[in-house]
């Protein structure tokens, strides 16, 4: 697959000295913390050797052993240094960020999104890691309650955008290793990779042949084209049928499920319903 | 100053120092905990979720059959287990009898995401507190006990915890198709057609997981008791259990696990879901009053409030503190004994990873390699319904109210609103606060005890400060 041999490229390379090893900081902002649990489902290269081999991973709540003071102190220090910036979860900044604290230093409160802002000025590059990073995702479902926006509106320009709900393991991977190796990543207009998010699910599903003969399926577990019971293959630009989810065991519609485009700019809200009979 | 770990404010008493520590790392989601240091003593702790995003506001007025998928959004790290619990709340609401077999093949993948979080939770989130671990940034490097030969013992697990929490989530998703986040459990079961290469995948995948864990775990874990005894004294916290159930459908056989109940006083009861109350005295909510379970209606925050210092609210049974999750499980159904501490959670979360894994080897025995039995499920015009069953952190309850076939109300109680819930109005403290009181800090430089003590509940701040219910009902219960 075009991407793992990117990947394998990228730890090559770095192996060799020509690449320098550069720093990275994964911030949990507002979400379910999903994506970073998705990214340890990482496999050929795993999650571990990725980390090891490609990026220092300086910063990661749900991983680092510093914790409270020390652990901020950690993140402040890589602020200093060549560093590329992933983000998962939304960005709330209304009542000055008090939906989403990130940390308590020396007697004060730093928000989420203070803390995204600043790192922000000086990342080499940013990633938006999931939906809710992306595009604002399940946490800026209606009626949005903490105000909830994608990383890129907060901080007022593009950013990489990988969605997901959660991000696939795969394409973070795939989209660092470019970063790593040509530090640039080619995306589309809404700062999508393309190497991911080129064409729809439909255009590769495995379906597709009870589609074009519009045989339909009643109701879930059934086989043939669920494009009736509400699937959203059709309209969601991503990479499932081809790479599937964990280690490539399967993915919704190989489960008899429809896709519920959870990569796109308007999940959940334009997704629903989910399933309709 | 850096490295201590901590922020200290010496206040006027000169006497009491409190301590902030945020963020709690190796958790899931934002953790704030505050304490007060009287005399190299806990006097007073305060869990602070510091994460608000307001779900059950969002349910309102979506399909009923969404909240399957919504509420899994909830958390990362657990999303099989909300998943189980909308669709149980479904099943209940759509009256539909779930087909046997689906059931088993649900409680599968249910089990194997227990597994997934018992791994990472214990390898990824809990070795660092005691051993140096290379492959992770930031070292605090206090108050490590462990000689070299099982410092590097440990170390080579981390690593292979990667793989097997891997392999578990694998199990999940070849039943649910992708994992967090999963499509396969729903109402009726699953939406999986199993086939004899699909059972003794699993088969192979789950065994290579049970040896994982019943030997490297175990061993581990008992390396680190043996180390660190004094943490079977410390943070006990509440002696009041309770659990939803696990595996209590599954007939009175070897398959069963643990029936729902409570341990209160001294004595064994079955659950009674109308003791369920939820409070907000000291959370960032309006009102006061403690509610019954369900509520009417979503609450609104208010982050102005006087006293209060978390999004989590209060939950009590009968108005009583109780502890949850994999200790309070393994007490419930005899598995362990009676004793409750720090390290006793951390030793019945593995012990219940290697009991789980036996169970469904079991279970893989008698799940038939048949398609799935699934219907076009009509939603009525009205209905209420209520899902409750443990998660790996403990009881997880949905309750649905469907109005003109959409919701009016959802409404979610996790295991981390009953144990790392604020005081409430009676002015008890929740029951991760109570094991931090009374606690002896060795080091007051590197109070390493603190997030120990915490870790060893496994708190879930996504899941916690995700969920919030009414406050305007003017309704009160009597409480026994």
């Amino acid at each position: 697959m075009e991407v793992i041999k990117l990947v394998e490229e990228a730890i090559d390379r770095v192996k060799e000295g020509n690449g320098a090893k550069i720093n990275f900081i994964w911030i949990e902002a507002n979400g379910c913390a999903g994506d970073i649990i998705s990214f340890l489902n990482a496999d050929e290269p795993d999650a571990l050797y990725f980390l090891k081999e490609m990026v220092n991973l300086k910063y990661s709540p749900s991983l680092m052993q510093a914790e409270g003071e020390r652990a901020y102190e950690e993140f402040l220090e890589t602020l200093n240094t060549d560093f590329i910036l992933g983000v998962e979860g939304s960005m709330t900044n209304v009542e000055n960020g008090f939906y989403d604290i990130f940390a308590y230093y020396k007697g004060k409160t730093v928000s989420v999104a203070e803390a995204v802002a600043k790192a922000a000025e000086k990342a080499k590059h940013i990633i938006a890691i999931g939906t809710c990073a992306a595009f604002g995702g399940i946490s800026a479902a209606r009626p949005n309650p903490t105000g909830c926006t994608s990383l890129s509106v907060f901080l007022g320009k593009q950013v990489v955008n990988v969605p997901g709900c959660p991000a696939n393991p795969l394409w973070v991977m795939g989209t660092v290793a470019s970063l790593v190796l040509y530090s640039k990543v080619e995306v589309d207009d809404k700062g999508r990779p393309l190497m991911f998010f080129k064409d729809t699910n439909h255009i590769n599903c495995e379906r597709r042949s009870y589609f074009d003969n519009k045989i339909n399926a009643q109701k879930l577990g059934d086989k043939e084209c669920m494009f009736k019971l509400g699937c959203r293959g059709p309209v969601t630009k991503a990479y499932c049928p081809i790479g599937r989810w964990n280690s490539r065991i399967n993915w919704p519609v190989g489960d008899n499920t429809p896709c519920i485009g959870c990569a796109n700019e308007y999940f959940p809200d334009g997704s629903e319903p989910f399933v309709r009979y | 100053m850096p490295g201590c770990g901590a922020s200290k404010n010496k206040k006027e008493n000169a006497m009491t120092i409190k301590i902030t520590l945020d963020p709690i790392t190796r958790i899931s989601g934002p953790l704030s905990i505050e304490v007060e240091i009287e005399r190299n003593k806990i006097v007073n702790a305060k869990s602070s979720g510091v994460q608000y995003r307001g779900f059950e506001k969002m349910l309102t007025g979506r399909s009923p059959l969404d909240t399957v998928y919504f509420t899994e959004r909830i958390c990362g790290i657990c999303s099989v287990a909300h998943g189980v619990s909308a669709s149980l709340a479904l099943e209940d609401a759509l009256k539909v009898k779930p087909d046997a077999n689906g059931v088993k093949v649900r409680n599968f993948a249910h089990a194997a995401d227990f597994l997934q979080n018992i791994i990472r939770q214990i390898c990824l989130y809990v070795f660092p507190d005691y051993v140096k671990i290379a492959a992770v940034p930031g070292s605090t490097g206090n108050d490590f006990r462990l000689p070299e030969k099982f410092t590097r013992k440990i170390n080579e697990d981390y690593i292979k915890a990667i793989e097997y929490s891997r392999l578990s989530h694998e199990m999940v998703a070849l039943i649910g198709g992708k994992v967090p986040h999963s499509h396969g459990i729903f109402v009726g079961g699953t939406t999986v057609n199993l086939d004899p290469l699909k059972i003794i995948r699993l088969k192979s995948m789950l065994q290579s997981i049970r040896d994982f864990i019943a030997n490297n775990m175990v061993e581990d874990i008992n390396i680190i008791a043996e180390y660190y005894p004094e943490y079977y004294k410390i943070g006990g916290g509440t002696g009041n259990l309770l659990t939803y159930g696990l595996f209590d459908e599954m007939g009175e056989g070897e398959l069963h696990y643990v029936n729902p109940s409570v341990y209160i006083n001294g004595k064994i009861d079955k659950l009674n879901a109308k003791a369920i109350t939820e409070g907000t005295a000291y959370s960032w909510y309006s009102g006061n009053k403690t509610r019954e379970v369900p509520s009417m209606e979503p609450t609104e925050t208010d982050i102005k409030k006087e006293g209060a210092y978390t999004f989590i609210k209060a939950a009590r049974y009968e108005g009583k503190v109780m502890q949850v999750g994999p200790l309070s499980r393994m007490i419930l159904s005899g598995s362990y004994k009676n004793r409750i501490s720090t390290m006793d959670r951390l030793m019945a979360r593995v012990l219940e990873g290697k009991k789980l894994s036996e169970k469904m080897l079991k279970l893989l025995e008698v799940i038939e390699p048949i398609p799935a039995v699934q219907g076009k499920y009509a939603i009525p015009e009205s209905s209420v319904g209520m899902g409750l069953k443990d998660s790996v952190r403990g009881a997880l309850g949905h309750w649905i109210a469907i109005e003109k076939g959409v919701i009016k109300n959802y409404d979610i109680v996790t295991p981390s609103v009953w144990n790392l819930s604020p005081v409430d109005e009676r002015g008890q403290h929740g029951a991760m606060e109570e094991a931090l009181i009374g606690t002896e800090i060795r080091d007051g430089e590197h109070p390493m005890e603190i997030g120990r003590i915490i870790r060893s509940f496994d708190p879930c701040l996504s899941c916690a400060t995700h969920v919030i219910t009414d406050c305007r009902e003017p309704y009160y219960i009597e409480l026994i």
